[in-house]
């Protein structure tokens, strides 16, 4: 006897749902094998596998919500029945609706045969290979955490509306994280990630290579200066200063929760007129990348920012529901977890002028590379320190500083980004390029 | 399962740690008078750390027969065999422990389950519409309910076998005023380790509420302070943010192996001879601090480590195999989150232990500076000490009297130099920090807590 598929499995739950007397329920399903090795201290720490399947129950009963999940895929019984016993007890919400069924891509490139088979030898491998790249580099470079991990995961959703949705895939990611040490000299940390979803396109030395390279580049960093000025934001940096607060506005969710100021804003001047930023789930290769959300809704390419202009928020069925809107196919999270709404493939578009070039026109100012602190999603206040940084003068880095503190508003950020570089680097599910901002707050630490 | 378990390390023909782990867990969050979620979730299987040829493997599986988890031995085994070719450093040994046996945490008064759903859900709808109405400014409230419930079995090949419980349930407000097209956010928390009773009766919820709510409010009309380095006092949260963020992991083992910045300072004096700083798996000076472990998951006792005495630097945390390499017992610290996670060194309860001075004593001999409470948005430190930290609420110190609330007030730098700048230590104590979680690949519970303390610190001031 075959063993039954996800798919069948969640409609065997979702029987189940329906004998027990709920009309509108959701099973969720992801099925998992994750082998991976870790280099800690610059060698080789752990290696270590992983199975894990999860299924998620969502019902809803005269619109009050209940949600369980389970590990333990010969309890989904019981789950069903305690998902039941939580939305008795739970408070109707209007919005509180599941999706209809709609055609989703097909999308090609999402799952390597060969990623099944990957030996945890080979695993450990490329985790070697990460290390060897590091030291070819330079000896004052230390790997100190770094680890390349292989996925192959199945999905498969069903609903009481009729959506039935199942896909396989395979990711491999790595990411390395680098100091350099000279005596009694030590640099800041720097970490690059990438992934690919093939076998054959697994390659660790790119990555690698930039941690190690930016380390050593911040080596012997003295205090810089306070000033206020332009400051160019690696892509790591962008994302954390100004990309991480962008998506909590945009979330239709928080717009809702009344945490966004751009509930009013779509079609209005939110950025810089350079900035155009666009959510791709279907793109060609990307780590985010799959043919529909945690709710079985299609993922599609939304574009967020154009120009400038705010033009979509982001949304799962219950944002939009709430809004008036349409699901964007934004709903996020895994089937341990009630969905949320989340970005995919996140892009900022190139801004066509190479990074150099950006940095040439500077008379004084702070390239960043890395950016410890936070922005308060709500507020756009962002303050931290530089961790990587590098004085620019006279249209060039002229030396590493350390200590020093940004400070400033994303909201403000966004106005006044005067410059896009050409070239853009992958950081987790984002591919961002250097954007430069004007008259940010720099304090020599 | 501790009895299978045990079979199974006996009979293993390598180092084996098997860890089963049942998580039984329940979020409760309602939000603008609707519920944002209720769910319960449980997360069952078996961790297998194995020590083959020097090195480590890990497998994990949620079949916890006797055939699933054998496989996952040999999964494990084979793992750390495929990575023995290619470590440097072998390990050479675990550091020896007594084969630690007994069933701890089972003697819970009040335990969660005893509670019905509807009395939970009841609290969060209570205390959320008490946020919500308590102010036309208020445009956002939310309160939540969360309760972990994990049980343990560990069993090692060299005679560990040991049954835990840890209950761990927590409370949450949140609220966002608005004016003049202004935000600003108050919250509160509480988690103890414990049963129902011993949450409530940590903080009143009602009182947690109307708290929030006045953080909010009174943010809205707070000037921000002037960039300076003052004399402040910081209460017992941010005593316990400062020892456990900027203090706490620069002595974990590992990080110190890693290069942090204590390497090599054992027996150094490090901080003002009023300070003494703990690490404890006990729930010191009051009960239910969340990081309480009778155990860690290698089956260590987890006792108290001193870790700075009298300003002089005595100890790293240890798992087996750091206290090994130092030659030092091992102290309890190996945690892991679930299961599929392999135990890392991690802090428990972590704070400054108790001094002689009262509060008002330390007030009034401020004739400048700032009373600062609660950590804020952001935090942020470095394995060299250097913090960032948001504080929640602050106030000015003036001629030895607390007068004028701020808002956005940081504070920030090396954390060693603050505690060398300690002039007087708090007879009081509170732990802070139960809803909390510490992150370093996984999260982990961990209090923080001590006493107020009086010391030199650098106040960010907004931008201007």
């Amino acid at each position: 006897m075959s063993t039954p598929s996800l798919l069948d499995r969640c409609r065997q739950a979702l029987d189940i749902a329906r004998a027990r007397g709920a009309r509108q329920a959701e099973i969720a399903a992801e099925s998992t094998r994750r082998v991976t090795a870790t280099i800690s201290k610059h060698d080789l720490q752990i290696a270590q596998t992983q199975r894990e399947t999860t299924f998620g129950v969502r019902v809803f009963d005269e619109h009050r919500l209940g949600f369980a999940c389970t590990n333990n895929p010969s309890n989904v019984d019981s789950i069903v029945g305690d998902a039941l016993t939580i939305a008795a007890a739970s408070p109707p919400d209007d919005h509180s609706v599941l999706p209809q069924p709609s055609d989703a891509p097909q999308l090609e490139g999402l799952y390597d045969e060969a990623a099944a088979s990957f030996p945890t030898g080979d695993v450990v491998k490329q985790a070697i290979r990460m290390l060897e790249v590091a030291t070819a580099v330079d000896p004052r470079v230390i790997l100190g955490d770094a680890d390349f991990v292989a996925t192959v995961s199945e999905r498969a959703l069903v609903n009481t509306e009729g959506v039935e949705r199942e896909e396989q895939s395979s990711v491999f990611t790595y990411f390395a994280l680098a100091t350099a040490r000279e005596g009694e000299l030590v640099s800041n940390f720097d970490f690059q990630f990438d992934a690919s979803r093939s076998v054959a396109g697994i390659d660790v030395e790119p990555t690698t290579k930039r941690a190690c390279e930016n380390a050593l580049g911040s080596l012997g960093a003295k205090p810089g200066e306070t000033f206020k000025g332009p400051i160019i934001l690696s892509p790591g940096a962008t994302l954390f200063v100004l990309v991480s607060f962008l998506g909590f506005q945009a979330d239709g969710m928080n717009v809702f929760r009344g945490m966004s100021r751009w509930g009013d804003q779509v079609g209005k001047r939110v950025a810089s007129e350079r900035l155009s930023l666009i959510d791709d789930g279907t793109a060609p290769g990307g780590v985010a990348t799959s043919a529909f959300d945690r709710e079985g809704v299609p993922h599609r390419r939304l574009t967020v920012i154009e120009n400038g202009t705010l033009t979509n928020l982001f949304h799962n069925t219950y944002s939009a529901h709430a809004l008036g809107a349409t699901s964007t196919g934004h709903a996020g999270g895994s089937p341990r977890t009630i969905p949320s709404v989340g970005a995919t493939n996140v892009e900022i578009l190139p801004g066509g002028v190479p990074k150099d070039e950006l940095i040439r026109e500077i008379s004084k100012g702070l390239l960043v590379t890395r950016f410890s602190g936070n922005t308060n999603p709500v507020t756009g206040d962002f303050s931290g320190v530089a961790k990587g940084a590098f004085l620019i003068r006279d249209g060039k880095i002229e030396r590493p500083v350390a200590g020093t503190l940004i400070a400033g508003n994303a909201f403000e950020a966004l106005m006044s980004i005067s410059g896009l570089s050409e070239e853009r680097e992958r950081v987790f599910n984002f591919t961002l390029p250097y954007v430069r901002l004007e008259d940010v707050s720099v304090t020599a630490g | 399962m501790l009895d299978l378990l045990s079979a199974l390390a006996r009979e293993a023909n390598s180092w084996v740690e098997l860890r089963y782990h049942a998580r039984r867990s329940r979020l409760i969050r309602m939000r603008n008078g609707r519920m944002e979620e209720s769910s319960s979730a449980e997360v069952i299987g078996v961790g297998v750390r194995v020590l083959v040829d020097g090195v480590f493997g890990f497998a994990s599986t949620t079949d916890t027969t006797r055939e699933g988890i054998s496989k996952s031995i040999a999964d494990a085994q084979d793992a750390a065999r495929t990575a023995a070719g290619s470590k440097k450093k072998r390990i050479e040994k675990l550091a020896p422990i007594p084969a630690t046996t007994g069933a701890f945490g089972f003697d819970l008064a009040d335990p969660l389950t005893d509670h019905s759903l509807e009395e939970k859900l009841d609290l969060v709808q209570r205390i959320e519409r008490r946020v919500a109405g308590a102010d036309p400014r208020i445009v956002s409230a939310a309160a939540s309910y969360a309760e972990l419930i994990d049980e343990k079995a560990i069993a090692t090949s060299d005679g560990v076998a040991v049954r835990l419980l840890q209950s761990r349930p927590e409370f949450r407000t949140m609220a966002t005023a608005q004016e003049n097209g202004e935000q600003t956010l108050g919250m509160d928390s509480v988690g103890v380790q414990g049963g129902w009773s011993d949450m409530l009766s940590k903080r009143d919820p009602e009182e947690m509420a109307d708290h929030t709510v006045k953080l909010a409010l009174d943010q809205l009309q707070a000037p921000f302070p002037e960039g300076e380095t003052a004399t402040v006092i910081l209460d017992p949260g941010l005593v316990g943010v400062l020892a456990h963020e900027a203090i706490g992991h620069t002595v974990e083992a590992d990080l110190v192996l890693g290069g942090a910045i204590t390497m090599g300072k054992i027996g150094q004096s490090v901080a003002s001879p009023l300070v003494t700083l703990c690490d404890s798996g006990v729930s010191e000076h009051l009960p239910h601090a969340v990081g309480t472990l009778p155990v860690d998951d290698e089956g260590v006792a987890a006792t108290r480590t001193v870790l700075i005495d009298q300003g002089v630097l005595r100890s790293y945390l240890h798992d087996r195999e750091s206290a090994a390499h130092f030659g030092v017992e091992p102290t309890g610290n190996a945690r892991a989150w679930e299961y599929s996670d392999q135990p890392l060194i991690r802090m428990r309860n972590t704070y400054v232990d108790q001094g002689e001075t009262a509060l008002e004593e330390m007030i009034g001999g401020v004739k400048h500076g700032y009373y600062l409470k609660s950590l804020g948005m952001s935090g942020q430190a470095d394995s060299n000490a250097e913090f960032m930290f948001g504080v929640r609420e602050a106030w000015r110190i003036v001629d030895g009297k607390k007068g004028e609330f701020l808002r956005g007030v940081t504070i920030s730098g090396n954390a060693f130099d603050v505690l060398k700048s300690v002039d007087a230590v708090g007879n009081d104590f509170t732990w802070e920090y139960g809803a909390g979680a510490c992150g370093k690949g996984q999260p982990a519970k961990a209090d923080l807590g001590g006493p107020h303390i009086r010391c030199r610190i650098t106040i960010g001031g907004r931008q201007q």
